[in-house]
């Protein structure tokens, strides 16, 4: 049982092990995953596949997809470690705790982070960046500023989860809203590799999108946690309560991970 | 594609001239292009040189921007390729206008900040220098020549 917390809590020698985790993730598969899996699903899945759905981003699904993807690797971290308490933590961009520091994500936050942690020396490889580099890279602040509380709390207020046409430009969407003035926004903020297809690369995507689940648990504590939407039927081009999320296994519907109790972790 | 198609409407219609014209608070798209570093190609053959399409140095790079029918932009930074994807999307002013909905356009690179082309005089080239500034010293790979669908 995962108790996944805000980085502002964590020891250096818990950010020490979540770090060391995901280098041996790097170069170890578990599971039937690696690291690099991670990264090859985002690319994939951000674009309109096959079966013409939007299953990541854009679209309803955009919450239970990332809730499912994030559980999966808290699984192999926990598995590639040894250590069964190992928790994706949390990070509150509207607070003053930085996940930038050199004993947890890496203090170069301008171009390239060449030395200290997730850098080549230290054992972090980039893969298939958009970028001609072999380092992961920042641009913290150059593109965008980071949401405060009271965008949080506006963002937050939208009752509504989302609603037809299901995609970015629905404006009564508490997914929308989210989406783009918090996640998008925090993409763009961190910049660099955070801001690509291939974001997965840099190690703070994980620690903001648990933030952004954490905030969607938030408000199902307020509105529900049953609210998905779209709920049944046949919707076109979005994944309905009762889909299954590609790539994930069968079953892994929205409906099957709205409650994070019932799979596993909590937040506090 | 039905995106598309709207933004070849807007641009290429009677109409849609009329209301980029009236959108661009008498800023002529069509009248005024930019002396270009060195002067666009004619050689694809497929359409006549839209006045907007660049071909000049920014920031030490060279940046080349072509306007294409069917929504295939053309981008290239040092001979590198940029694909670029139309999708239609709310934006959200950070400076407290309101929200409205456009055509932005994403790439691999700013895969989570749309770029408004198509009311801009100059959208495509905001949209270059903006990728130009998150690359830095360093130049485009293949992966961002990659395509996808939205």
């Amino acid at each position: 049982m995962a108790v996944r917390r805000s980085i502002a809590t964590m020891t250096s020698a818990e950010k020490t092990a979540f770090a060391n985790a995901m280098r041996q993730l790097k170069t170890t598969s578990v599971n039937g995953r690696n690291y690099n899996w991670y990264i090859d699903q985002h690319i994939t899945f951000f674009a309109r596949t096959s079966d013409n759905i939007s299953h990541a981003h854009q679209s309803p699904s955009f919450f239970p997809w990332h809730r499912e993807y994030l559980r999966l690797l808290e699984f192999d971290l926990q598995t590639v470690s040894g250590n069964p308490n190992l928790f994706l933590p949390y990070w509150d961009w509207t607070g003053s705790v930085s996940p930038f520091t050199a004993d947890f994500c890496g203090a170069i936050t301008n171009g390239s982070v060449s030395s200290g942690n997730f850098s080549p020396n230290w054992g972090w490889s980039v893969y298939r960046s958009s970028i001609a580099t072999s380092f992961l890279q920042r641009r913290l602040g150059q593109n965008a500023s980071r949401p405060t509380a009271t965008t949080v709390n506006n963002v937050q207020s939208y009752s509504v989860y989302d609603q037809s046409p299901w995609n970015s430009t629905v404006s009564n969407s508490y997914r929308n809203r989210n989406e783009i003035e918090l996640h998008n926004r925090v993409h763009n903020y961190v910049g660099g590799h955070m801001g690509t297809r291939e974001a997965p690369n840099d190690p703070v995507f994980w620690l903001h999108h648990c933030n952004i689940d954490r905030l969607w648990w938030l408000w199902q504590q307020s509105r529900g946690i049953d609210t998905y939407q779209p709920r049944t039927g046949f919707t076109g081009g979005v994944i309905d309560n009762t889909e299954t999320m590609r790539p994930f296994a069968a079953g892994r519907t929205p409906s099957a991970v709205r409650d994070i109790t019932a799979l596993g972790y909590s937040y506090t | 594609m039905t995106d598309i198609k709207r933004r070849d409407v807007l641009r290429y219609s009677a109409a849609g001239t009329a209301i980029a014209a009236s959108a661009l608070v008498g800023a002529q798209a069509l009248a005024a292009p930019e002396p270009a570093a060195g002067a666009p190609e004619a050689t694809a053959g497929q359409q006549k040189i839209d006045p907007r399409d660049f071909d000049e140095i920014y920031k030490g790079k060279r940046i080349r921007g072509r306007y294409l029918l069917g929504g295939k932009n053309e981008l290239l930074i040092n001979g590198k390729a940029l694909a670029l994807t139309a999708i239609p999307t709310l934006f959200v002013p950070e400076d407290g206008r309101k929200p409205y909905v456009g055509i932005g356009l994403i790439s691999a690179v700013n895969h989570y900040d749309p770029v408004e082309i198509e009311l801009s005089i100059d959208g495509l080239k905001k949209l270059v220098r903006k990728i130009v500034d998150i690359l830095g010293d360093l130049e485009l790979s293949d992966e961002a020549a990659q395509a996808h669908v939205h």
